[in-house]
């Protein structure tokens, strides 16, 4: 008897605990009624159509590190006084004063992150665009846009993809083979999606579609 | 110790709710935090860093004395992790459990991180300014005479600074303390090889006969020996290298060794002459005034005073002569005795009449510059500092990189006598046992922050001059180096000596281009050399060869029987794991739940008992026992444990602090006090294995957390994996 009711305080302290956490879920949804991103604000309101839309930018000279590594990053401040320093035209305006203070205190701009993907999962942006960019010569801003959309249009940026594994697997499943080079190692475990074992042509080439292992990503 | 009585069916009941609740909210992409987390871009940085790539600089090791060379992985800014650096003759790119817990001394929550002066018992934050002012005012028409300087073991432009600065306040008491260190052995050394700290050759042995040298674990310099056993185990000449362990407590490396062999307490010296004498009577040509020495070690007395049976000694002294050259090595627990020199002597003897000198033991490039070589540490020197302290001789105390209020022994009064002090300084990292008793906490940068120039005691080939420099930029803004404080107080007195340094950095860059010729070829551009030298993380000079000397010992006083007490009946081994240590590294909490190797138990201490003498006190695993000494009482955990002699029992150091933070404070026991105060007769150095203890049940028993499963290492009869005496088998058939 005394077991039970220990239990049953237990039971319930449980499902209140639990109850209250969904009382307290006041978190954002995660995705919105037209499937984007929730609207972010930023500590500077920075104008994506200025500077890829009129000024006709290359993504990649500000987001540099987009081809040289894993995450694409935010551009460190130098880049962006690199510029302005000598764009006296805009100097006085509030959003360039506002960068300028960062600047003079040499304080990092604390930007929200608007494309945040779970910790178990990798993306690689310097494969991507080696090989659409760089291998296959395609516009940048298509590039960049089949995932982050139309950038150029936009102030702040908001996401556009819902970034969910089914979502990458739209393109990897049909539009893009991948062709490993011969000796690449391919992993035999299980696959998920059309994650399927590459088939061998006759002339050895290997061809898989998209990354063929749970560890391409999840590593 | 858990001590409760919830049933465990209806925990895992309410556990598998807890997880069907925690699943249902659990859906969706909760660690998704859009708009939400912040990413915090570079304000500028260099065209070498990317986001999510990591960079490598090399640096030293700082978790022990060995110095071994690190290369750190940086990424966004933060150290991550320490590997080896290949290019390091001492650790060729290895490093040991302890090293890589350097990062946790680096991030540890409990570090000091504004200056601290005592007002009652409370800690008040004061600045910089403040705090180098009060010390001036404290040594103001202080006499030299009165002003004590302890340190650990100290090395490069540090000791460089240190020594200036002493001899600016015209003292001459800088004392170098460590608990454990092999001072008996370099006296030892001194006496018959005329060094005091040769280079050992175990890659070059065909066997190694090691009373109580655990270099696997945490004897000298253990990454280095590591590799130069795992090369004699792969032999010369097709013989795979045979280990011989003597020791009366298993470490690591009796584990791992063909033979281990128990034996009494105190008796290394004896078996070592026995074995000389079976050597003589095998046909080994003695000189004539060893032979007669030795004369009266016949196996009988010998295997009846150690406990070592005359078939063993007679099959050991057979492979020694078969197998040339061997190694004979001595570690802590042979030295441990009041007649710790004499044990160390006998045991070099054996060396010598094997004729391992110049082949198996070579001497070591001495250290071209000496205001920089290593002052080495000892406990001779914690004396020293307790009877002037105790006289009152000592106003004004400094102390870094020691904790003597957590190592000495109680009976010692050290705590008490430091109070006598006027006016104590700490320089620490963290709050522990010392910096308590201290008037004035000065915080220091972590070493994965700071500059400094190591070389270590042990130089495996020529000399090492390994490079520490910051890792990451500092993570508490009023911590200071170590020599960036030394040298602000030195220009207080020597100000325009030291006009020049702005900072240590400068200090220790301006010093080692001065001496550039020596490490680089000419015509080497100052920047260009420095740069080198930062990315290599080291540099290696020549240094000069001396040779051995052999020097036989004439006379050997070994006691005829090691002194019991009735009331006292067991002999305590107060044991050093490769982890832990003195005890300084205690607050790391990857080094106290990584398992003890012999044992697996994490976090707490534990007294090992054999299982024979456990029957026979009816101790069973996890009783609390206590253990009493003349000096005080320790209650552990009891762990039956075979590789320990009957009349021993053991306990690891490093735990049991109460202070140093969440993770050191109230872990287990610290056998450190109580020990009895028994001295090496000729060293002076804390003899370590003299204290006699008894032990008694108090009633209470726990579950011993460890990693084996509840039997142990016993099988209870039951062959779950046969084995075979290694003599048994039969290999001729073999390939
Ligand atoms: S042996 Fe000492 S110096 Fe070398 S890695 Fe281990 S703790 Fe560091």
């Amino acid at each position: 008897m005394y077991r039970f009711i220990r239990f049953a305080i237990l039971l319930m302290g449980l499902l209140s605990a639990s109850s209250s956490f969904a009382a307290d879920a006041h978190l954002e949804p995660l995705t919105t009624a037209d499937d984007l991103g929730p609207v972010v604000e930023q500590p500077i309101e920075f104008p994506h159509n200025r500077h890829a839309k009129d000024m006709g930018i290359n993504c990649i000279y500000c987001h540099t590190y987009s081809r040289r590594g894993n995450v694409a990053g935010i551009p460190p401040m130098q880049k962006c006084i690199g510029c302005h320093q000598n764009i006296e035209s805009v100097r006085e305006t509030p959003r360039i004063k506002k960068l300028f203070e960062y600047w003079d205190a040499k304080k990092a701009i604390p930007w929200k992150k608007v494309h945040d993907l779970p910790d178990f999962v990798r993306f690689n942006h310097e494969r991507h665009i080696k090989r659409f960019v760089f291998q296959q010569n395609r516009p940048v801003q298509e590039v960049c846009g089949a995932c982050h959309g139309d950038v150029k249009e936009m102030t702040v940026a908001r996401r556009q993809k819902s970034l969910a594994m089914g979502w990458c697997m739209s393109c990897h499943e049909k539009e893009h083979v991948v062709v490993a080079q011969g000796g690449m190692p391919i992993g035999t475990a299980a696959y998920w999606y059309a994650m399927k074992k590459p088939a061998v042509k006759a002339d050895g080439t290997v061809v898989a579609k998209g990354p063929n292992d749970c560890s391409s990503c999840h590593y | 110790m858990i001590d409760n009585n919830f049933d465990r069916r209806d925990f895992l009941k309410v556990l598998g709710w807890g997880g069907a609740a925690v699943a249902l909210t659990g859906c969706g992409n909760t660690s998704v935090q859009d708009g939400k987390e912040t990413v915090v871009s570079y304000v500028e940085a260099a065209a070498y860093v990317a986001p999510g790539i990591s960079t490598y600089f090399n640096s030293t090791c700082a978790q022990c004395e060995a110095g071994c060379s690190v290369t750190g992985r940086v990424r966004e800014g933060r150290v991550l992790k320490l590997e080896g650096n290949a290019d390091s003759v001492i650790n060729r790119g290895k490093m040991c459990g302890l090293g890589q817990a350097g990062v946790q001394h680096h991030y540890n929550p409990d570090r000091v991180r504004e200056p601290l002066l005592r007002n009652g018992d409370k800690g008040e934050t004061i600045t910089w300014e403040k705090a180098y002012e009060l010390i001036a005012q404290k040594l103001n028409g202080v006499s030299g005479d009165n002003i004590d300087f302890m340190t650990g073991t100290i090395s490069g432009h540090l000791k460089v600074l240190l020594s200036n600065y002493m001899d600016s306040l015209a003292s001459k008491n800088h004392f170098v303390y460590e608990a454990i260190s092999p001072a008996v052995q370099r006296a030892a050394n001194l006496k018959s090889y005329g060094v005091e700290m040769p280079r050992f050759h175990i890659n070059k042995a065909k066997v190694v006969l090691s009373f109580g040298a655990d270099f696997l674990g945490a004897w000298v310099s253990p990454v280095h020996f590591s590799q130069q056993y795992a090369q004699f185990r792969k032999g010369s000449d097709g013989q795979r290298g045979v280990l011989v362990q003597v020791e009366s407590k298993m470490t690591l490396t009796g584990a791992n060794a063909d033979r281990w062999l128990v034996v009494k307490p105190g008796t290394e010296g004896v078996l070592a002459l026995g074995v000389i004498n079976a050597l003589g009577l095998a046909g080994l040509s003695l000189p004539a005034a060893v032979a007669a020495m030795v004369k009266p070690y016949d196996k009988e007395r010998v295997s009846q005073e150690t406990g070592v049976s005359t078939d063993h000694l007679v099959k050991l002294a057979a492979i020694l002569k078969e197998r040339s050259p061997s190694l004979v090595l001595l570690g802590s627990a042979a030295e441990g005795y009041a007649h710790g020199s004499q044990n160390a002597a006998a045991i070099n003897l054996l060396n010598q009449v094997l004729g391992n000198v110049g082949k198996t033991i070579e001497a070591a490039a001495s250290v071209p510059f000496p205001q920089v070589a290593p002052s080495l540490g000892n406990s001779a020197a914690l004396r020293m500092v307790n009877n002037r302290l105790a006289d009152g001789q000592t106003k004004v105390l400094f102390t870094y990189g020691v904790n003597p209020v957590f190592t000495a022994p109680k009976e010692t009064n050290f705590a008490a006598n430091m109070a006598k002090a006027g006016f104590k300084v700490a320089f620490a990292h963290y709050l522990d046992e010392t910096a308590l008793q201290a008037d004035l906490v000065l915080p220091l940068d972590s070493a994965l922050e700071d500059w400094g120039t190591h070389i270590a005691e042990y130089q495996p080939d020529g000399v090492q001059i390994s490079i520490q420099q910051p890792l990451m930029e500092k993570l508490h803004a009023n911590t200071r180096g170590m020599g960036d404080v030394l040298l602000t107080l030195i220009k207080k007195n020597r100000a325009a000596e030291y006009a020049a340094f702005e900072d240590y950095y400068a200090y220790v860059r301006t010093a080692l281009l001065q001496n550039k010729r020596q490490f680089a070829d000419v015509g080497v551009d100052d920047e260009v050399f420095w740069n080198d030298l930062l990315s290599a993380g080291l540099v290696n000079v020549a240094g000069t060869s001396n040779k051995l000397v052999a020097k036989l010992a004439s006379e050997i006083k070994l006691p005829a029987a090691v002194d019991t007490d009735a009331k006292f009946p067991l002999r305590l081994i107060p044991s050093v794991t490769a982890s832990l240590r003195d005890g300084r590294h205690a607050n790391q909490p990857w080094l106290q739940e990584s398992p003890d190797p012999l044992t697996t138990i994490v976090w707490d201490s534990w007294v090992e008992i054999h299982p024979k003498k456990a029957a026979e006190l009816g101790i069973v695993e996890g009783d609390i026992v206590e253990v009493e000494s003349k000096n005080g009482t320790v209650k552990a955990q009891a762990y039956l444990f075979n590789g320990i002699h009957p009349d021993a029992v053991s306990i690891p150091l490093g735990r049991g602090h109460d202070a140093m933070g969440r993770y050191a404070k109230g872990f287990g026991v610290n056998p450190f006090a109580i020990l009895d105060r028994v001295f090496d007769d000729e060293t002076g150095e804390l003899a370590m294995h003299e204290t006699l203890v008894k032990i008694s049940k108090t009633g209470k028993r726990v579950i011993v957390v460890k990693d084996e499963g509840a039997a142990g290492g016993n099988q209870h009869g039951k062959k779950i994996a046969v084995n075979i005496a290694s003599d048994q088998v039969e290999l001729s058939g073999e390939a």
